[in-house]
């Protein structure tokens, strides 16, 4: 929460972010690709309003804090009309008081009661720091707790009888607290306010399940006979409020414009040069990050660079490091920070950043939100962060308290990045990202209608979802977990479904991975059940900490692998396919030539083989087979056809037709990924027949190849039919809701990834828009990126 | 399509591959363990299951099995009876008359606990007449739920003390959420309760491999259950009968729970019996007398390792020279430590440090012990410091002496 009050701080005596500016332009042009300048705008306040209980108008007094910036004054209107509202605001408005004014008062009147939920443990701990502090300022005794995995068994009772405010996570909400309701009763009971922080996080799988929590949350509010008020808090995306009401069933007012003061921003974007134009390579991010960092650093700017991995931010952290941290006795001016650090490390660099007594920190995403860091001049980013959402709220931990900030977002080779740094115009205006969710999703749904029999017996008429309750507690009835007796269905089972279902991901059940060196048995990490296959197949090279372990033994049923320590100077790539058949259209557009649709398929995939790949030379060692039982779904998808004759025509051979959907597909999947905000595990692509008669994949030439459904090669030009199509689809059972947009929105997928491949400085195509391509031009004797430009233009059929 | 279709048709595996096994059948599998589709579905005889257990219905959905079990009734080798005695032993029941005491056990549809468990069974037992008279109140559809309770709230009475094993984190927490569920006042919250799970524990965590009630049986009651429905299959046997009427293993269910609550009753005063004398059966003295003296019984405490100072060991007696020090007998607690320093025992050495330097003023005799005592920084502050008293005490002898 910042004091509207204390904004304007005195300039920085040192180094000025527009100066450095500057001279990057003068000295970069070529790899600056677009420049977003944002002025400087004054904040809009109002008066603090009359009714706010006199001990918390004191506390924030005391905090420095006598008026209200435009929209906390909104957002305190609005909850006192009893509305549910969203607010959509940048980071450092004082978001946090947006929510804590009326709940604060709210316990203070009317000894009402909070519940705060935060997607991660780390954003717990500052909400509650932040409300002992106005706490303390005004002796206000309002009690607030964090409830997560690490609350020690003995303060659980305080919490849930003695907490005013608490403050936890969904997945304690959903395993923790719901399914115990009755010890929570006088949480419940007095529930007056539930704020949901970080809105835009749950969107895709994760949403889905959290739109299901809050029936469920709902469902027992409704019990004890309240039904509470909620605050959301959105970062910037196109559709804040249709997500928020989405989410908790019911209408929202939007709150969008913020009054905080800000100061002037600029943001660059920074495209490595091109070091070989041939196969498309570019300089990588992570030297060009530096360069800039040391300039920064050189003219005592404070900057924080945001790096994609743990790793990556170890790797800058030490090259920044033995530039400016060699003299011993000094204190450290470069400082890491990232998930995996104690939590006492983590508060104290903290607490040197609000100081000012670090000079350049690199962080993961750990940083990311919330968490208080005081003033900076700089934000590099080592690549995009994957959403536009996401990149504000970096660019946001720069220039807190009214400085003019400077971000450079420097692209790494992916086709994301490189899309996004020949797209300035994608961060100004109108944000097109839709954060999508299926709150009806079957499967989602029925895992949660089981947790909610477990924790009140239904009645009839009740409604959960969009679809027939009724219908599915039969369903349950015949599984014999729930039993319905007169006008009620009854949880009979002897066991807690909430432990059985995961609101991260589909619940298979993670593997764990045994360190077997020597005899032992040591658990030393865990495998998700998606990741598994393609991490843990016997054979593979599986890093930590980037140890490498070789695969010994992976039993699939048990979910575990056997590994041990092994020296190999090679690290392994799987190999999978993916067959689809279509098995119904709900929708379709075009003509015969080329046709959309969206509808439902089967999905086969397989994991059958890897390579081995030997470190820096890159060169393919040898190959292995896999044999891991296949995966199958049926889910959701969008497709595009075209005739076999319109193909002969446009084409010289199927071979390069091939290519041709082989490229659009991998750029359409990357674009289709950022205007979906989809998580990468989300949504997938494939290019087959659509029956299941054969499928493509690119080899290691980096040419398409043909298979048949056994994995064998074909020869393209030896098959009677070659109807080839281009899927993309949901990588969920049942789909989580991903390819009903993509299909309504195909004509802007369509024209924003041929503006991907059109706009790739490669010559044939490179990793950053049509895939990777080994062969050069000559080899392939044409181009594929001029073949994938083709077919986007072909599958244009509106 | 109907939802079930269309689940089916996202759970299925269309080609059934064996390893598309783990993916969704696995989910479905997860479901199925409770399943038994190829049984007939149907609701059962009311009437011939209160018949099977000799009941009575007290309302729509609650059977009442009442027994009335003689003072002096063999359970294992015990005998039923001797209540007067338990007073002593567990302050909780000071004051009370043997009539007040509860005893009270449960059956439950699980064990993982959450609001979606509940009671099925609940076993109350209380004293008349040196004999038991016992109560079980069983649910036969979930709609008597609320009035189970309320039949169970009207047995109890202001001033009972309510006896259970375990019953703090399991059989309690469990009435009160299906109270609060049922929209009751939870008819036991305001009774004094004394779970015997944790006597047993402190008196013989150190002795036995677990301290469950079977347990207990077979160590101290002597009490071999035959033919018993272990306590994880009374879920499926109130299962079977709410889903296909089959209340044949329910007969079993209530058998179980009477010996559970025999037991309990059995010892109550068996374990106010350790706990005057531990080594009778078993029990750790110590563990006991800790137990005494955390009660802030201290005599008894006392009392008890004098008794039992013979078979004491080194940390026992270590624990009673304490004691014996704390209440002024200084020389005895001495000799304790003499005997325990002669057998190389760090803590009496440095017992004995102290108490010549404190007690005694001699601070020779506390060198010698501090000296012998293992290395660490503490023994050299120690000794340094004596070191410096009997120096500043030479130097004075010396003056004096000039």
């Amino acid at each position: 929460m910042s004091a509207p009050t204390q904004e304007m701080l005195p300039p920085p005596e040192h180094g000025d972010v527009n100066t450095l500016a500057r001279q990057l332009r003068a000295q970069f042009a070529g790899r600056i690709t677009g420049e977003l300048h944002i002025p400087a705008q004054p904040g809009r306040y109002r008066a603090l309003p009359a009714e706010i209980e006199p001990r918390l108008r004191q506390a924030l007094a005391r905090k420095g804090i006598t008026r209200l910036y435009s929209h906390q004054a909104e957002a305190w209107s609005c909850a006192r009309r009893g509305e549910h509202l969203v607010m959509v605001t940048p980071t450092a408005s004082g978001k946090t008081l947006c929510y804590n004014l009326p709940v604060l008062d709210a316990v203070l009147q009317q000894r009402s009661k909070a519940l705060y939920l935060f997607p991660t443990k780390a954003l717990s701990q500052d909400q509650v720091a932040e409300i002992s502090d106005l706490n303390r300022l005004g002796e206000l005794g309002v009690r607030a707790y964090t409830f997560d995995g690490d609350t020690p068994g003995d303060a659980r009772k305080a919490v849930r009888t003695r907490g005013d405010i608490v403050v936890s996570n969904p997945d304690m909400l959903h395993q923790g607290i719901l399914p115990h309701h009755t010890k929570w009763a006088q949480l419940f009971e007095n529930l007056r306010f539930i704020v949901i922080d970080e809105l835009h996080s749950y969107r895709g799988v994760f949403g889905s399940h959290m739109a299901n929590l809050l029936r469920r949350l709902r469902r027992i509010c409704r019990f004890y006979g309240v039904a509470p008020q909620f605050i959301l808090c959105s970062a910037t995306i196109a559709n804040p409020g249709e997500l928020a009401s989405q989410l908790i069933g019911d209408k929202v007012t939007t709150i969008a414009e913020s009054g905080a003061p800000q100061g002037e921003k600029r943001l660059l974007l920074w495209n490595p040069p091109v070091v070989n134009a041939d196969l498309g390579i570019r300089a990588s991010a992570r030297s060009q990050t530096l360069a800039v960092a040391r300039q920064a650093l050189r003219r005592g700017l404070k900057c924080i660079i945001f790096a994609h991995s743990r790793l990556m931010v170890e790797v800058l952290t030490k090259y920044l490091k033995d530039k400016f941290d060699r003299e011993p006795g000094k204190p450290a001016r470069v400082t890491a920070y990232r998930g995996g650090y104690l939590p006492t490390e983590r508060r104290a660099t903290e607490q040197r950043l609000r100081q000012g007594a670090i000079d350049c920190v690199i962080s993961t995403s750990a940083l990311e939100l919330g968490v208080d860091i005081g003033a900076l001049d700089l934000c590099l980013l080592n690549g995009y962060p994957g959403t536009i959402a996401g990149t504000w709220q970096r660019l946001g931990r720069a220039g807190r308290r009214s400085r003019p900030t400077l971000g450079v977002l420097v692209a790494s080779s992916q086709p994301l990045d490189q899309y996004i740094v020949r797209n300035p115009d994608f961060f100004l205006g109108a944000s097109p990202e839709q954060a999508r969710i299926a709150p009806d999703q079957l499967l989602i749904l029925l895992d949660h209608i089981r947790c909610a029999a477990f924790e009140l017996p239904f009645r009839l008429g009740e409604r959960f979802g969009g679809e027939p309750l009724e219908e599915f507690l039969a369903y349950l009835a015949e599984e014999g977990v729930v039993h319905r007796e007169g006008e009620s269905w009854h949880w009979m089972a002897d066991s807690y479904p909430a432990n059985a279902v995961s609101l991260r991901s589909v619940a298979e059940g993670n593997f764990v991975v045994i360190d077997t060196t020597a005899g032992g048995q040591k658990i030393i990490a865990e495998v998700d059940y998606t990741g598994a296959p393609m991490t843990l197949y016997q054979g593979a090279i599986y890093m930590i900490q980037s140890t490498p372990y070789q695969v010994e033994r992976l039993d699939w049923e048990g979910r575990k692998a056997f590994v041990t320590r092994t020296r190999a100077d090679y690290y392994t790539d799987a190999i999978d396919y993916t067959r689809l058949k279509i098995l119904e259209e709900f929708e379709t557009a075009g003509k015969h030539a080329a046709a959309a649709a969206l509808g439902e398929v089967h999905l086969v995939r397989r994991v059958a083989g890897y390579k081995k790949i030997r470190y820096y030379t890159h060169e393919n060692v040898g190959f292995g087979k896999i044999n891991l039982p296949d995966q199958e779904m049926h889910t959701s998808a969008v497709w595009w056809r075209v005739d076999a004759g319109f193909l002969a025509q446009s084409f010289p051979g199927r071979q390069q037709a091939l290519d041709g959907f082989l490229g659009a597909a991998y750029a359409m999947h990357h674009v289709a990924a950022l205007q979906t905000m989809a998580e990468p595990g989300d949504l997938g692509r494939a290019v087959g027949d659509g029956g299941s008669g054969w499928f493509a994949t690119v080899g290691v030439n980096g040419r398409g190849v043909m298979h048949n459904s056994a994995g064998e090669p074909l020869a393209p030009d030896a098959q009677q039919r070659f109807n080839p199509t281009l899927f993309l689809y949901d990588d969920y059972p049942g789909g989580v809701g991903l390819s009903q947009p993509l299909f309504d929105g195909r004509r802007r997928l369509l024209a924003a990834a041929a503006g991907l491949i059109a706009g790739c400085d490669c010559r044939h195509g490179c990793p950053a828009c049509i895939g990777p391509i080994l062969a050069s031009e000559e080899q392939r004797g044409h181009s594929a990126k001029a073949a994938a430009l083709k077919i986007l233009e072909m599958l244009n059929v509106d | 399509m109907s939802i079930k279709r269309r689940l089916s048709h996202l759970r299925q595996t269309p080609q059934c591959t064996p390893g598309a096994a783990a993916g969704l059948a696995a989910r479905i599998g997860r479901l199925r363990a409770a399943r038994r589709s190829d049984e007939s579905h149907g609701s059962g005889d009311p009437s011939a299951l209160r018949r099977a257990l000799q009941g009575v219905e007290i309302a729509d959905g609650v059977l009442l099995v009442e027994q009335r079990i003689a003072s002096g009734t063999r359970h294992g080798r015990e005998k039923l009876g001797q209540f007067a005695r338990c007073a002593e032993s567990f302050p909780e029941a000071a004051g009370l008359e043997p009539e007040d005491l509860l005893f009270l056990d449960t059956e439950t549809t699980g064990l993982c606990g959450g609001s979606g468990t509940l009671a099925f069974m609940v076993g109350l037992a209380r004293i008349e007449q040196g004999g038991l008279i016992l109560r079980q109140y069983l649910l036969t559809r979930y709609a008597g739920e609320q009035a189970l309770l309320n039949a169970v709230a009207a047995w109890v009475r202001a001033g009972d003390l309510l006896v259970t094993y375990n019953g703090k984190t399991f059989d309690l927490p469990l009435l009160a959420a299906r109270s609060r569920i049922a929209g009751l006042a939870d008819p036991l919250a305001s009774l004094p309760h004394l779970d015997l799970l944790y006597p047993v524990r402190r008196a013989f965590a150190g002795k036995w491999q677990d301290c469950r009630l079977a347990s207990v049986e077979r160590q101290l009651l002597g009490f071999q259950r035959r033919d018993d429905l272990p306590g994880a299959a009374a879920p499926a046997a109130w299962f079977d009968w709410i889903r296909r009427g089959d209340g044949s293993c329910l007969t079993q269910v209530c058998r179980h729970n009477r010996w559970d609550l025999l037991s309990l009753a059995v010892l109550l005063p068996l374990l106010a019996e350790v706990y005057r004398n531990p080594c009778l059966h078993g029990a750790d003295p110590l563990a006991v007398a800790k137990a005494h003296r955390s009660a802030g019984r201290e005599d008894t405490a006392l009392v008890l390792l004098l008794q039992q100072k013979p078979a004491l060991d080194q940390a026992g007696l270590t624990a009673l020279a304490g004691l014996l020090q704390r209440r002024g007998g200084r020389q005895a607690a001495r000799s304790i430590w003499l005997a325990l320093s002669a057998r190389g025992d760090q803590t009496a050495r440095e017992r004995l440090a102290i108490h010549f330097e404190h007690d005694l003023q001699d601070y020779r005799s506390a060198l010698s012990y501090a000296e012998a005592i293992s290395d660490s920084d503490e023994k050299q502050r120690r000794c340094a410091r004596l070191r410096r008293k009997l120096e500043k005490l030479n130097r004075q002898s010396d003056l004096d002496y000039r």
